[in-house]
């Protein structure tokens, strides 16, 4: 029932790696087993939970559904990238210091979730908070606490954003 | 030498505490937002193989024939199992009710779908999965048994032949005068409710790598497990092991709730590691696995419940008669969720005398675990809506007929006619702060006019307990003996004066490491970031438990302090030695070892502890050398199970009230949470920020039992709930923000005044909501008694109301 394995090539958190793998090995379990990037969990394996999701070319992605061949040449993001330098994002920061996180297993999907989000609009609303994390599922925190780490996120973002800029210009 | 545990922040030796109390960050947090937690499918050993399981895809049916012929052939399988081998290797689990246990695969027959068949340990979990693809199971078809009711029928299918019944339990249990009660009531009010097969669900399913040592006969478990002693001792018992022959090392887990579970999968990896002779198998649980076979279900109930009244509203008595199908064994201690509701039979109310008429029953569907409340949850619901229905009858605004019956708070210590004792409250507070945060009359009045426009908008008020710190002797009546719960914790200091607290429990999420960390932290006087909380495996922890029964943030707190006194009593004597002075004229203050009276005579700790480490010669003769000390701390005052049940078993009580509004399309029978207020009062609160945690993820628990969760069987015990897709979870779209208020009544009982709040919200929020739903319904004339209160049935509910209305 093996098949002849395929080679990829693909950039995650900046790194190149090249793999040699089966066609049916999940994207989750090239980044966990082949990859040794352990902090992309997989909650359902159906595509419902979002634990697993990454950002593939900057757009999240569930890991479990996605095949690894499909990701050949991609580039990724996993929660591992989100760090600089061992300084945290302030993504990360935020769901800390708002106590966005219980038990921790669903939070790398969420984390990288809100990325996306914040990249794409800077200031959502609740309802666009509640509409971007409607398919992540926490079941420790009741999503309360996660929505007040998602609005001490952006504002930490847009502050630092401005920051920046007055700075640059 | 008796410890001293401080009952306050002020008897800690340390004049400026700047942690306990106060919501501070989590030490647990750093490594879970960069992915760096050790779960345990994160573990990799040399020579790992994985592990895949052949389930049954019937409920009942012989096993005529295994042929696994084809998936030895398969390159990359190492080890089949049949439940030949479980036969031969391993014994049937301890269960509750005592002997309903069967092997952890099947022996002769299937008995429910899910139950494993084979299992195969292959170089990988895809080869493993090919392989079981591979092994035929011939299948006699057996009748079915999926209704409790039908079960206890003579002449029924039994489950388990040898029991030659498919009932596991049936008693009743007076307490007090009951029929008199109900004899000289003013009215009595009767109803029946549903509450359907719901569960824990936690992100991470289970998780296990097993390891067989052929030459020491000797097992090693790394697991997502919650309580590792525990587990071991069953291990070791399913396997014909001495105890000190099972070690158990616990890993963080994502997410438990009670419904872990993987006792049945860990056995069946431990078996698969013997046949491939001591090579580790991991075996992770797939969602399917979990949902179907796994510890995902429990509380599968039907009730009736009658209320004894007296027009002035006082409630005088409580009949409840459970039928609860247990599912096909009694492995997975699901029935102790029926008996927990004697630790608070009678909520928060002085209700005199109550009968408990309790059937528990086995059928072909998977057997119940324990789950978050652990079995009050439904108890609460259907207790809560006959307040009600008692209220509409006498009108009585619903808050008043629980004000009416509240247990006064000048009568604590208070035992309730089950027999448990309530350690302190004042639930009038909690109540008239939940009715001032709702702005209670506010709300009547929006519901006036909404109702004025045709809309079905309701409100509930309810109030429940939750037990706190569980005791075994809780659960007497289903045979589970003893009494005490250990929690145990070793503080130790090195010579550069850092700290390490050495515990017998994984992470779970309940932010425990950091609770620990804040005791030790304020007590010492010292910061977080010289403090190291280290989890060890059973063969090298203090006796623990570990999380479970709202019990470890009080239990730790007792272990910790109280390691935290023997080891300042030891520095004491030590420094004293060094001052040549009693040890009752030195004392620990603000982390400095000084002598009482005598400015400018003191030593700091690392001194201290380096003259222990480096100077013996200069210790007192008798004094233990290391800079250490361990503390096992365990409820006081617990008392055996009398035969009626009876037992000071849980040893806190927490309150709370919810005030909730609804409103109920009546066109699709969805239901929206307008307005959540909860007012709670657990006790002293260690960390705030982390129990405002417990009660905002308990109630979207809450929620999802109330309106969303159930697993479906149909009448052949096939599953039709086994994904994400039809088993349905509160998203953050289902959960309302909450506005939250606090009463603290310190539990006079425990350290520090803290009272057990891990389960929370899950006690009262159903009952809010479908009480709630309720009063939105009674326009209609319709009455929800089944949960979930799902569109579907709300929706044929009112359809039903308007029928008869039209036909009237």
């Amino acid at each position: 029932m093996t098949t002849q394995k395929k080679a990829i090539s693909l950039s995650v958190n900046g790194i190149s790696y090249e793999a040699s793998i089966e066609p049916r090995m999940t994207l989750a379990d090239l980044l966990r087993g082949e990859l040794v990037l352990t902090g992309t969990h997989v909650g359902c394996e159906h595509g419902v939970c979002g634990a697993c999701t990454v950002l593939l070319d900057g757009r999240a992605v569930r890991a479990c559904l996605m095949l690894a061949v499909q990701a050949d040449g991609a580039s990724l993001t996993t929660v591992e990238g989100l760090e600089t330098d061992g300084e945290l994002h302030p993504i990360q920061q935020a769901f800390i210091e708002e106590h966005g996180l219980q038990c921790g297993f669903c939070t790398p999907g969420f984390l990288l979730t809100v990325h996306e989000l914040l990249e794409n609009s800077p200031d959502p609303s609740d309802d666009e908070v509640r509409d971007a994390l409607g398919g992540q599922i926490c079941r420790c925190t009741g999503y309360q606490a996660i929505l007040r780490s998602v609005r001490l996120a952006a504002t930490r973002l847009r502050d630092a954003q401005a920051a920046a800029s007055s700075q640059g210009s | 030498m008796s410890v001293e545990i401080p009952k306050t922040l002020e008897d800690f030796p340390n004049s400026s505490p700047r942690f306990v109390g106060r919501g501070v960050d989590r030490v647990e947090d750093p490594h879970l937002v960069t992915g760096r937690t050790e779960f345990i499918d994160n573990v990799v050993l040399p020579g790992m193989l994985h592990a895949a399981i052949l389930r049954s895809p019937v409920a009942h049916a012989r096993i005529t024939g295994i042929d696994v012929s084809e998936a030895e052939k398969l390159p990359g399988v190492f080890a089949i199992v049949t439940g030949e081998d479980a036969k031969r290797w391993s014994f049937p689990p301890p269960t509750a009710p005592e002997e309903w246990g069967t092997h952890c695969m099947a022996t002769d027959k299937v008995r429910y779908v899910g139950e494993p068949v084979a299992a195969v340990a292959a170089v990988d979990r895809y080869v493993a999965e090919d392989a079981i693809e591979l092994i035929a199971v011939d299948y006699e078809p057996l009748e079915v048994v999926a209704d409790p009711a039908k079960a206890m029928e003579p002449g029924s299918p039994l489950v388990i032949e040898e029991k030659g019944t498919n009932v596991m339990l049936q008693r009743v249990f007076n307490w007090g005068e009951v029929d008199e009660a109900f004899r000289d009531a003013d009215r009595v009010f009767t109803e029946k409710f549903r509450w359907n097969r719901l569960g824990a669900n936690p992100l991470e399913t289970f998780g296990v790598i097993a390891q067989w040592d052929p030459v020491a006969g000797s097992l090693t478990l790394r697991a997502s497990v919650q309580s590792a002693t525990h587990f071991g001792l069953g291990r070791a018992a399913v396997f014909g092991l001495p105890s000190n022959k099972v070690r158990v090392i616990g890993h963080p887990h994502g997410g438990s709730f009670g419904g872990k579970g993987g006792t049945r999968g860990t056995d069946v990896t431990a078996l698969l590691t013997r046949k491939a002779g001591g090579r580790p198998v991991k075996w992770i649980e797939d969602r399917a696995e979990y949902l179907t076979g796994g510890g995902s279900q429990s509380w599968d109930r039907h009730y009736e419940v009658s209320l004894a009244v007296k027009d002035d509203g006082r409630v005088t008595g409580l009949d409840v008669k459970l039928l609860d199908d247990m599912g096909a064994t009694g492995e997975c201690f699901g029935a102790i969720n029926t008996v927990k509701p004697l630790a608070a039979f009678t909520g928060p109310y002085t209700i005199p005398v109550a009968r408990y008429d309790l059937t528990i029953v086995a059928t072909n569907k998977l057997p119940q675990s324990p789950y978050r409340g652990m079995g009050p949850p439904p108890h609460f619901c259907a207790l809560e809506q006959m307040m009600d229905i008692a209220a509409r009858d006498l009108e009585i605004d619903p808050a008043e007929m629980r004000r009416k019956n509240f247990i006064p708070k000048d009568a604590f210590p208070y035992t309730i006619a089950s027999g448990n004792e309530y350690d302190s409250g004042d639930y009038e507070a909690v109540l008239d702060g939940a009715l001032e945060l709702s702005d209670y009359p506010e709300l009547r009045e929006r519901q006036a006019r909404a109702r004025a426009e045709g809309r079905c908008v309701g409100i509930g008020v309810v109030s429940a307990i939750e037990p706190g710190v569980f005791d075994w002797n809780a659960y007497a009546i289903v045979g589970v003996q003893g009494i005490g719960v250990p929690e145990g914790a070793t503080v130790s200091i090195d010579i550069l004066g850092k700290i390490s607290i050495r515990v017998g429990f994984a992470l779970e999420g309940q932010g425990q490491y950091t609770l620990a960390t804040q005791l030790v932290a304020d007590y010492f006087n010292v910061g977080f970031e010289d403090i190291t909380v280290v989890p060890l495996d059973t063969f090298s922890a203090p006796p623990a438990f570990g999380p479970g029964g709202s019990r470890l943030g009080v239990a730790l707190t007792g272990a910790v302090l109280g390691a935290c006194e023997k080891l300042r009593a030891k520095l004491v004597r030590v420094a004293a030695g060094l001052f040549q002075m009693d040890p009752e004229q030195v004392d620990l203050v603000d982390g400095n070892l000084v002598a009482k009276g005598v400015p400018g005579v003191e030593m700091s700790m690392p001194q201290v502890v380096g003259t222990m480490l480096a100077r013996s010669d200069l210790l007192p003769p008798d004094i233990d050398p290391r800079p250490e000390a361990t503390y096992v701390w365990t409820a006081a005052g617990r008392t055996e199970a009398d035969e009626e049940g009876r037992a000071k078993s849980y040893l806190t009580a927490a309150q709370a009230v919810h005030v909730v509004m609804v409103e109920v399309d009546p066109e699709t029978g969805l239901v929206e949470i307008l307005e959540y207020c909860v007012v709670d009062d657990c006790g002293t609160r260690l960390n705030p920020a982390t129990v405002e945690g417990q009660t905002e993820g308990s109630i979207a628990q809450g929620i999802g039992a109330a309106l969303l969760e159930e697993y479906v069987y149909d009448d052949q015990g096939q599953i039709l709930t086994s994904s994400y897709m039809d088993y349905l979870l509160p998203t953050i779209n289902e959960v309302p923000a909450t506005k939250k208020g606090i009463v603290v009544t310190p539990s006079p009982f425990t350290p520090l005044g803290a009272k057990g709040c891990g389960e929370g919200a899950m006690h009262t929020t159903p009952a809010a909501i479908l009480s709630a739903i309720n009063d939105a319904l009674v326009p209609l004339g319709a009455r929800a008694t089944e949960v979930p209160a799902s569109p579907n049935r709300l929706w044929n509910l009112i359809r039903g109301a308007k029928e008869r209305t039209a036909g009237e």
